[in-house]
């Protein structure tokens, strides 16, 4: 598990990583201020801090969780062929909107400086989803090229599953680094309902508010409530962590699923590098998002019965506020540990290690460090995949009169549809759906073979017994593939396709009997985009062919003077 | 490429999952709430979303009187059938049967839990039902008669959890099976105190034992009902209570070894609760180990006062997330597997050094389903239906060939007459596989080899529906080829094979909003009602039987029975749900038809003109 120091680990600069430390409290103590930024002379850097805030509704909004779903202004949260839409936290969404029309005006100053967006505590979120909403913003022709960082302290979870899954898909996970101090309870608060914290979460915001009375008050620490908030949120963060662990494990009882039915688990899951702090300088860098949400409980266990517990929470309040001062001494001390051999991990505490002196520090018992293995994924499906490859899609076409091209079609849809169905269940490697080989493989499947399914589909009437092929009987392996191209290539969402041009010929054939004043505009619309799939070579001309179901109905079916004008004439001969 | 299924141990895991829900405490809550203040009675309340209904352990003592300890069959035993879904015929099985006398206990309260559970559904979506003591057997057959019910009026909305504290045995293995095959085990978890007498005394033949039970029955009741009386326990006659002990003990012994038939077995999930920890295990043969193992390790003393001690055990084990915890004594194994069980193992209160240790290691693992984890099961399937699937595709072909032949039979009554041609047997050959490769897959569902939403999977129920439609009536023209229903009856009631009726209802279950398309332009490409040439059949039996019975009563029930049957086919034909190999002009139903006009016509002329 070697790594060299942290800065050069995980793509930040010691030094920089201090700054936006200092400036992110910084940013809590400027009232009034969207943002703080620091820029110094001749640094390549430009340092965006965000504040936070301590008011009950800026954390939790309307839901159990707080969660809605993250809309237009990031749009690559979700997943490509599920078409899955991700979840975030509707307060800090809310807050961020707030800010983002001065935030604009300030990246646009950054010119050609790298930008890092920090922020601590639920400053952190805004940190988060500037930083998502920048990378958004990049992938748009004539944007910076410069990747932006992202640095948090203490910040609390923002997003559901779906960030994990999109951020690393689209490789942008790495950008995205948070610091967590081994007891400090705000991590970990998103892991609870909104309804069994409410009683007290108002009062502890306020002992991290500089501006309240209750700031950094022993009364509040040392009271009976703060104990009480510190048992409810970690008991939600063992039912979080030990039911992701039972799926990890591979738990196939059934009372686990009618368990999970009668209780509420919250949908937030981290994202990108984690690196827990302990206040004797340790410093454990995980970067596995399961991983990570199993430390986020583990590392707040008592050590025994006879520990402290009140005092225990009291310090789950306090390491809160020690960012700033902390990181300074650990980052010169660089005693650094990278969790990445998950399999590997020693499961007994007595054995003398770097590694088991870090887990040791962070308090990990035998249990805790068979929940982290288990978080270690291996994608032995993936190679049965493969198998797919062997497949010579283009032999299809050659002999498709025959028997055996057909048995060939069956048994590569059968291939196809496990595809999709480890897509649908999140097993395979998130950054599968944007892998070219697999796009391009998928594309020519679908324009090769689609059009067969489509014949049999309509020549065995299957339209009659269950409705069109495009809205019920299109199967899930063509939507996907389709998906994944226009995912790719940034095309529009349905613009790719090509494949199901038979299916639309045929209920147009067959809808409204035929009648083209009904129709003219769905009509139009058709053409015009038969013309661009035609010119851009993604349809064969063979369409046109006069003996093709297409034309027979075009020319009998549709008035002269729209064939005189439509853009497909230039295409037809005569 | 075989892989394990995976290398960790889970039973402790899951334990873990539950105890850090609230469902666990709330329930014991009012399970005791239920013992002190609704005495033969249950009690409802609800939190949330969730609604809990406990059952109270103070109840007639007839309960567990060993005069009633016989099992009785519980589909026949219980009126409206109540438990209709758990009815197993055919197979030669033993029918599922409970304890008489807490099946009898059940149905006199059976009446005002269901009006009750009649408001609850009006507005909860979310069930737990609990109990202590016997109030928990009375819990397991309430949620039973509740799933069965869900499972009958095809509602998916209630999710029923049914959760026990100390109850005794309830039904024979053949319950445990079916609750199995229903996929209902997880609907129950059994919590049972580490030294616990009660869950373990059905396993015994306790005649000679009545008044000791008596005994202990009465004062169990008196402590759950008023904690002052615990104070007794002393004054329990010790040599009495140790005999118990004893004999209990010798026959649990030998409860896992003997053929388990005839006899009590446990069923669903058992939760073991130690001093150390919990297990959750489902693999019935380990939960009757590990009773044994377990109370091996008691006096008689513990294993009468644990049954009361159960608010203890569901504190600590409630409570036990906060705490970091380590392994204790011994070497640690370096795998994960290995460690999880050890680990797991010091959480069923069982030490290393312990001589029952080695035994309850191998229950641990024997609880543990070897063999591919479920998703890569689903995978293998999928390749396995892609590979089949041109078998499916050829009988297609066949039929195709046969509607186009020029003998105008339609491949039913074409593969019923068959001569030994090499098609013919081909096809009865894919027949064959087909069948193979579906029952395959039904085995695995029902032994939760399988995804938990596999049949949420539209493939699967569609692949399921569409091989049905093929080849079942394939099926039928075997039966009455091979001259089975003289002997065996008719295909309808005697002769279908269970797969079909699974089918049918995965396909009626499926995701509603897909509404039927009741215009057809054309005959459907298979016929609709797979069963239907197995109708034809009884027509055809209907009409000969006609023709020679005299009796003018049976003829007239006979007459009524073929009316029935023609309007049925002529509904089919019209509404075009059958295939054109029905009405292809050599079919078994066209010929039915002409000789239905023939015989109609023919006895038009007898009448005598006065008529």
């Amino acid at each position: 598990m070697a790594g060299g120091r942290l800065g050069e680990n995980i793509g930040m600069r010691e030094e920089l990583i201090k700054k936006a430390s200092s400036l992110a409290m910084k940013a809590h103590r400027s009232p009034g201020k969207p943002f703080l930024s620091e820029k110094s002379r001749g640094s390549p850097e430009i340092i965006i801090a965000f504040p936070g805030s301590w008011s009950v509704g800026d954390w939790f909004s309307g839901r159990s969780f707080g969660e809605t779903k993250v809309d237009n202004l990031f749009p690559s949260v979700r997943s490509i062929g599920n078409d899955e839409v991700g979840l975030a936290n509707e307060a800090f969404i809310r807050r961020f909107k707030e800010i983002l029309r001065s935030l604009e005006n300030e990246v646009k100053k950054a010119e050609r400086r790298q930008i890092i967006f920090a922020g601590h505590s639920s400053g952190g979120p805004i940190a988060i989803l500037a930083t998502l909403w920048f990378l958004e913003e990049s992938l748009k022709p004539n944007s910076s090229p410069i990747p932006p960082l992202c640095v948090t302290f203490g910040s609390p979870l923002t997003g559901d599953r779906m960030f994990p899954h999109a951020l690393r898909r689209e490789s942008w996970a790495h950008y995205f680094i948070h610091f967590v101090m081994k007891y400090d309870i705000v991590p970990r608060i998103m892991l609870s309902p909104f309804s069994s914290i409410e009683r007290e979460l108002a009062t502890i915001l306020s002992f991290f508010n500089p501006k309240s009375a209750n700031f950094e008050q022993q009364s509040i620490g040392r009271d009976n409530m703060t104990l009480n908030f510190f048992m409810i949120v970690m008991r939600n963060a063992s039912s979080l962590a030990s039911h992701a662990a039972c799926n990890l494990m591979g738990c196939t009882n059934l009372l686990l699923e009618t368990v999970t039915n009668f209780i509420e688990l919250s949908p937030y899951r981290p994202f990108g590098t984690y690196i827990f702090c302990t206040r004797n300088g340790e410093l454990v860098v995980v970067k596995n998002p399961d991983a990570v949400l199993q430390l986020l409980f583990y590392c707040l266990q008592l050590s025994s019965e006879a520990e402290d517990k009140a005092l225990v929470a009291y310090t789950s309040l306090q390491e809160h506020l020690v960012y700033e001062r902390e990181l300074q001494e650990s980052l010169e001390m660089q005693n650094v540990v990278y969790l990445d051999l998950l399999e590997e991990l020693p499961l007994s505490s007595d054995v003398s290690s770097s590694i088991n002196r870090a887990l040791n520090e962070l308090g990990l018992s035998t249990r805790a460090r068979l929940c982290l293995r288990c978080c270690w994924r291996e994608y032995k499906t993936g190679c049965e995949v493969r198998q797919i490859g062997y497949y010579d899609a283009f032999k299809l076409q050659k002999e498709d009169r025959d028997f055996h091209a057909n048995v060939a079609r069956l048994e590569l849809a059968g291939m196809w549809d496990e595809i999709i169905e480890m897509l649908r269940r999140y097993e395979l490697p998130d950054g599968f759906e944007c892998r070219k080989e697999w796009i391009k493989l998928g594309t020519n499947y679908r324009r090769l073979v689609e059009p067969l399914d489509i014949a049999n589909y309509y020549r065995h009437l299957k339209n009659e017994d269950t409705g069109p092929y495009l809205i019920k009987g299109r199967p899930k392996r063509y939507k996907y593939t389709q998906k994944w191209r226009e995912h790719a290539e940034r095309l529009s969402i349905g613009s790719g396709s090509e494949s199901c041009f038979w299916a639309e010929v045929e209920e147009l054939r067959t809808s409204n009997n035929g009648s083209f004043d009904a129709m003219e505009d769905r009509i139009l619309q058709f053409e015009q985009r038969v013309y661009r799939w035609v010119s851009a070579q993604e349809l064969g001309k063979d369409v046109f062919l006069d003996e093709a179901t297409f034309m027979k109905w075009w020319k009998k079916n549709l008035p002269s003077q729209h064939r005189e004008a439509s853009c497909l004439k230039k295409f037809i001969g005569g | 490429m075989e892989t394990e299924a995976s290398s960790f141990e889970t039973s402790e895991m899951l334990a873990t999952f539950l105890a850090t829900t609230p469902l666990l405490l709330e329930s014991w809550k009012l399970c005791s709430h239920a013992n002190t203040a609704a005495a033969q009675s249950f009690v409802v309340n609800r939190i949330g979303d969730v609604t809990y209904v406990a059952f109270s352990g103070v109840q007639m003592v007839s309960g567990l009187d060993p005069s009633c300890r016989n099992l009785v069959p519980l589909v026949h035993s219980a009126p409206n059938g109540l438990f209709s879904a758990l009815n197993r015929h055919g197979d030669g099985e033993e029918p599922v049967m409970v304890h008489a006398g807490l099946l009898h206990l059940f149905l006199s309260i059976c009446p005002n839990f269901l009006n009750q559970m009649f408001q609850i559904r009006k507005n909860s979506k979310l069930v737990v039902i609990t109990g202590h003591s016997i109030g928990g057997t009375l819990a397991s057959l309430s949620a039973l008669c509740l799933l069965s019910d869900l499972q009958f009026m095809m509602v998916s909305s209630l999710s029923v959890l049914c959760i026990t504290f100390g109850s005794p045995l309830l039904g024979n293995e053949s319950l445990s099976r079916a609750i199995l095959q229903e996929r209902w085990g997880g609907s129950f978890c059994h919590v049972v105190a580490k030294y616990d007498i009660v869950p373990r005394l059905l396993l015994a033949p306790l005649a000679p034992l009545t008044s000791q039970l008596h005994i202990l029955l009465q004062f169990w009741q008196l402590s759950m009902n008023s904690p002052f009386f615990r104070e007794l326990s002393h004054q329990l006659p010790d040599n009495e209570t140790s005999e118990l002990f004893h004999f209990l003990l010798e026959y649990l012994v030998k409860a896992g070894e003997e053929s388990a038939r005839n006899s009590y077995w446990p069923f669903g999930n058992y939760m073991f609760c130690t001093d150390e920890g919990a297990v959750c295990v489902d693999n019935a043969m380990a939960v009757v180990k590990l009773l044994h193992l377990m109370f091996a390790m008691g006096s008689a003393s513990y294993s009468i006062e644990d049954h009361l001690k159960y608010e203890d055990y569901v504190r600590k084990v409630t409570l036990q997330f906060s705490e970091r915890r380590g392994h204790k004594q011994g070497e640690l194994p370096e795998y994960s597997y290995e460690a999880g069980i050890t680990l797991a193992l010091q959480s069923s209160g069982i030490s290393t050094h312990e001589p029952v240790s080695g035994p309850a290691k191998d229950c641990l693992k024997m609880a543990k389903r070897m063999g591919r984890a479920p998703n890569l099961n689903c995978t293998n399937l999928a390749i396995g239906l892609s590979k089949i699937n041109p078998l499916r595709a050829q009988i297609e072909w066949y039929k195709a060939l046969c509607d186009e032949s020029d003998e105008q039979m339609g491949y039913y009554d074409t593969f019923k007459q068959r001569v030994a041609s090499r098609r013919d047997s081909k096809v009865n050959m894919n027949r064959i596989k087909l069948a193979r490769f579906w029952n395959d897959l039904i085995q695995m569902w029902e032994s939760n080899q399988l995804p938990h939403d596999f049949l949420k999977r539209g493939k699967w129920v569609n692949a399921s529906q569409f091989y049905k439609l093929l080849v079942e009536p394939l099926d039928i023209a075997e039966y009455y080829r091979s001259g089975m229903h003289p002997s065996k009856g008719h295909y309808l009631r005697n002769g279908r094979e269970r797969r079909y009726e699974i089918f049918d209802r995965w396909w009626r279950d499926r995701r509603i909003g897909e509404e039927e398309n009741d215009k057809r332009s054309k005959f459907a490409s298979l016929t609709q009602d797979t069963c239907f040439w197995a109708r034809v059949e009884e027509a055809r039996e209907l009409l000969d039987n006609a023709r020679s019975e005299r009796d003018p009563m049976k003829l007239s029930l006979l007459w009524n029975n073929i009316d029935q049957f023609e309007q049925y086919a002529r509904r089919l034909v019209e509404r075009k749900e059958v295939s054109r190999d029905v009405v292809a002009k050599n079919s078994s139903y066209s010929l039915w038809v002409e000789a239905l006009k023939e015989l109609k016509s023919r006895l038009h002329q007898q009448l005598p003109p006065q008529l």
